[in-house]
Formats: C-alpha cells, structure tokens, sequence
C-alpha cells in the first residue's frame, strides 16, 4: 500500500518546465533539420569536367589551307532549352561580350538563356557549348535558372537546334565556385570532349553590390 | 627566278630570326626546355607551283600560288629550306635558303612572295600569338607585293598607312565582318579591294597583299591563326537576391531560441525539485 505514496506522480509545479523542455527541443530539432535541408546540396562531378576538358585533340596534319579570306561561317547557334526537371523550357539568344564590362552578356530578360556564340555551337564536336541565363534579376524576379543548382546526376537536359533538331545530354557535375576563383577558361575552352555548361548565380547575395557572390556551373555531356 | 636576291632575302630573314632568337633566349629559359615551333608557309609569287624541301626533304608537294601550308612543327634548330619547280631537283631550286634559324616556340610564317621590285624572296614574319581578350580579334595586314607603299583602310578610313614590302600593319579589333581595301599611299587610288574579312573572334588573320602592280597581278592571300581566345570575365547572372543560399539563416535562430527555452525548461526542473 505504502509502496503507492512512492510512485512518481506529476507535480504541478513541473509541468510548466517540462512543456518548455519538449516544447524547447522539437524547435531546436525541427529548426535544425529546415536549416540543413535548405543548404544547397553538395557537389558533385568534379573530376568528371576535368577529363572532359583536357580530352586529347586529335593529331596535327600539315594541311594546306586556301588563302580566301575569311568568311562568315552559317549560324549555329541553339534555338531552345529544355530541362524537364526544372519543368524548364526557354528560348535562347546567341549572346556574346558586354563591351563595358568583358563579361557574358547574359540575355537582360530573365526567362531567357544566352548562348556564347563565340564558343561552340548546336552542332558542335569538341568543347564546351555554354549557356548562362538568370538565377533572378531585382527587375523581373525569379529567373530561368533560379533552381539551376537542384539539378541530379543523370537528369535529361534537351537543346533543339535552329531547323528543330534535338540533341540530348545528361548531367554530369553540379559545382559551385566564388565568382573570384571560377576556372571559367576551363567552361568556356573550344576544345576537349563536346560538352554543354550551364551557368547562373548563387551563393549568398550581397544587397549592397547587387551581386551573388558564386556561381553554379551544371556540366552534361551527350547521351549516347 | 634568279637565286641572287634571295640571298639577300634570306639574309634579312636570318637577321630577323636570329634576333627573334636572341630576345626569345633572354627569356633565360634553357633551349632544350623550349616547344617546337610552329611555321606556316604562305605562296604569294603568282603563276609558279613549288615543291618545298626541307633539309633535303620533300614536305610541301605541289604547293599552288595562293595557297598556305601548315603549320609545320618544327624544333628550334637551323634548317635548309628550298623551292623548286615541282618535280625538278633540288639542285636547281628557284630559292634557296641555307641554315635559317628557327628559334624556339615561335610562330613563324614563311612567305614566298616578290619583292618591292619584283625579285622572288622567302621572308619570316613572326606572328603574334598573344591571347586575345574575350570578344576580339587579331588583323595583321603584309606587304609582300612588287607594289610601292600603301595605306590600308577598313570601311574607309586608313587603319594602316605607309606599309611598305616587308613590313605589317596589326591591331586588335572587336570580333566581326570589315570591309577592307589597299590603296596606294596617301591617296585614294584603290590597288586591292573592297574585300569583306570576317574576323572571328579569339583567331589572327594575316591577310598578305602579294604578287605585283606592274603585272595587274595583285592579289590578297590570308592565313588565319585559332586558339587565342580567352574566357570572358565573368559571368553576372542574378540581381535579385532570391536564390540566396543563407535562406536558412532564420532557421538558426527559431533553432537557437528552441535551444534556449529547452535549457530554461531544464533548469526549472531541476531547481523545483528541492
């Protein structure tokens, strides 16, 4: 009987502490795992963009060139982009350098992606065919690559040529750089195995210069 | 084609590439460590196909006026080089030069070509292969033509005046089609031209005015040099801020205040238990 008067029993007096501990702890816990969720994810695909830029090129001939001058070669540029994991489909301007700057001239209109017409082409076989667009703007909000860093190994990424031809890649590497240290002569080199690189910004954003501090840089190579 | 002004020729080229060595080996490099040479030989005398030997070696068959052969990889080193008729023996060469001197990763163009008087000559030109800012390109523009000085203009206006034989006009230009023509020096009367050269960008084009006025022979031949292109420098894709990666800052604190309330809640018990 007595053994009863022992047996632990909820004081009043400890409930409130007790509410506050659990109540403390599932926020701390809940908060912790949002936190950790929303960190961009890791990258992956280093090496693999490695190998692919420094693929052999293929033996010097001694080749006996006409000496016309130079012409202007067809356009070869991409019309589309499409990335079905990012329920992404946009068009593409061929861009090339902001005299002001010497920087990619990124299409200003952010649900647009610019192609580097000095680098390679839709039809390209050697090199890194390279295609920047926004991650957002402050004018017109999110843009076409505002989720560009979410992309997974293997997920299909379409480009469709200027007479409507389709060429198929997957995703290779997702990696992310300081806009101050970013090998970009390895993104945008026109030769190595033909590839397509997909750039836009991330990283935190610094309100006072307007300017994210990283870039995101997807690589994926050809689907054979 | 007499093999006596050549000599001379061949001594202004010998002159050229034994200084162009000299500079390179300033740059205290040692020579064994140095990359072969790349040498492009370029036709510009009209109306004669060559075979070109070197040291003693048949490399370039049938080389066609007009044409540009290369680039041949070479190793620094002294060289033989001959032309002859095609098929004719090497010792009865129309131009011959002895144990020119090819200095260590270099860019050299070889050109076959007249004279400001009209004498055959094989001249080196050493080409800039300096990279190129992204969006640019190179045009080189020589005189190698039995023609007096001339003024080169693009969409009109003079980008180059006074070149005479043997020397080079070069600028970098932004990337794109120019309309270029040669007149003589100084007036309007046009030599060669209008030509459209679509200069692509991160390539030198060498454009060689060649053959000779007297004969309404002139002509243009072009080499063009790839692979001097850079990366652009940078690429600024977002003003936004949206897609800021610290999204999760006010996580940690809600996860901060939790923690507090928790260690609050703790304390609490423990002290009301006395």
């Amino acid at each position: 009987m007595s053994s009863r008067r022992g047996a632990p029993r909820t004081r009043p007096g400890r409930a409130l502490p007790l509410t506050l501990l659990s109540l403390g702890l599932g926020l701390a816990v809940t908060a912790g795992a949002v936190a950790c969720q929303s960190q961009p994810a890791d990258d992956f695909g280093a090496p693999a963009v490695t190998t692919l830029a420094s693929s052999a090129p293929p033996a010097l001939r001694v080749p006996i060139q006409d000496g016309k001058p130079p012409q202007a070669d067809a356009g070869d540029e991409p019309a589309r982009l499409r990335i079905p994991a990012l329920q992404l489909d946009a068009t593409v301007d061929a861009v090339g350098i902001d005299a002001a700057t010497g920087d990619f001239a990124v299409p200003p209109s952010v649900d647009q992606v610019g192609w580097y017409r000095y680098g390679p082409g839709f039809s390209a076989r050697a090199g890194s065919i390279v295609i920047a667009g926004h991650v957002d703007s402050a004018a017109e909000g999110k843009g076409a690559f505002f989720r560009l860093g979410a992309l997974k190994a293997g997920e299909p990424v379409t480009l469709t040529g200027a007479d409507g031809k389709e060429r198929a890649f997957e995703v290779v590497a997702r990696e992310r750089y300081r806009k101050t240290a970013i090998p970009l002569e390895k993104y945008f080199a026109r030769d190595g195995a033909v590839r397509l690189t997909l750039i836009t910004c991330g990283g935190p954003f610094d309100t006072k210069t307007g300017h994210y501090r990283d870039n995101v840089v997807i690589t994926a190579t050809a689907r054979s | 084609m007499r093999i006596l002004p050549f000599r001379r020729a061949a001594a202004i080229g010998a002159v050229a590439l034994l200084s162009f060595g000299a500079a390179a080996a300033l740059g205290s490099s040692p020579a064994y460590a140095k990359a072969n040479s790349q040498v492009t030989v370029v036709h510009g005398i009209p109306g004669q196909a060559v075979d070109v030997y070197v040291n003693g070696k048949k490399t370039i068959p049938d080389f066609q006026p007009g044409k540009v052969a290369g680039p041949l990889s070479l190793p620094a080193g002294q060289y033989d080089i001959a032309l002859t008729k095609p098929g004719d023996a090497i010792g009865s060469a129309l131009l011959k030069v002895d144990n020119a001197e090819v200095p260590g990763d270099a860019n050299i163009s070889l050109v076959a070509h007249l004279t400001a008087d009209g004498k055959p000559a094989l001249t080196p030109f050493a080409n800039d292969t300096a990279k190129l800012a992204a969006g640019k390109a190179r045009l080189t523009v020589r005189h190698a033509a039995a023609a007096p000085a001339v003024d080169i203009r693009a969409g009109g206006k003079p980008v180059f005046e006074g070149v005479t034989n043997g020397k080079e006009g070069k600028a970098d230009l932004d990337a794109g089609t120019v309309s270029a023509d040669v007149v003589l020096a100084g007036s309007d009367t046009r030599v060669l031209g209008p030509a459209d050269l679509d200069l692509k960008e991160g390539t030198a084009t060498i454009v060689y005015a060649v053959g000779s006025a007297e004969d309404k022979t002139l002509d243009i031949v072009s080499q063009t040099i790839t692979g001097l292109h850079s990366a652009p420098g940078g690429v600024p894709s977002g003003d936004g801020g949206q897609a800021d990666g610290n999204g999760s800052l006010p996580w940690y604190g809600v996860g901060a205040a939790g923690i507090l309330l928790a260690l609050f809640g703790l304390t609490r018990l423990v002290t009301g238990r006395r």
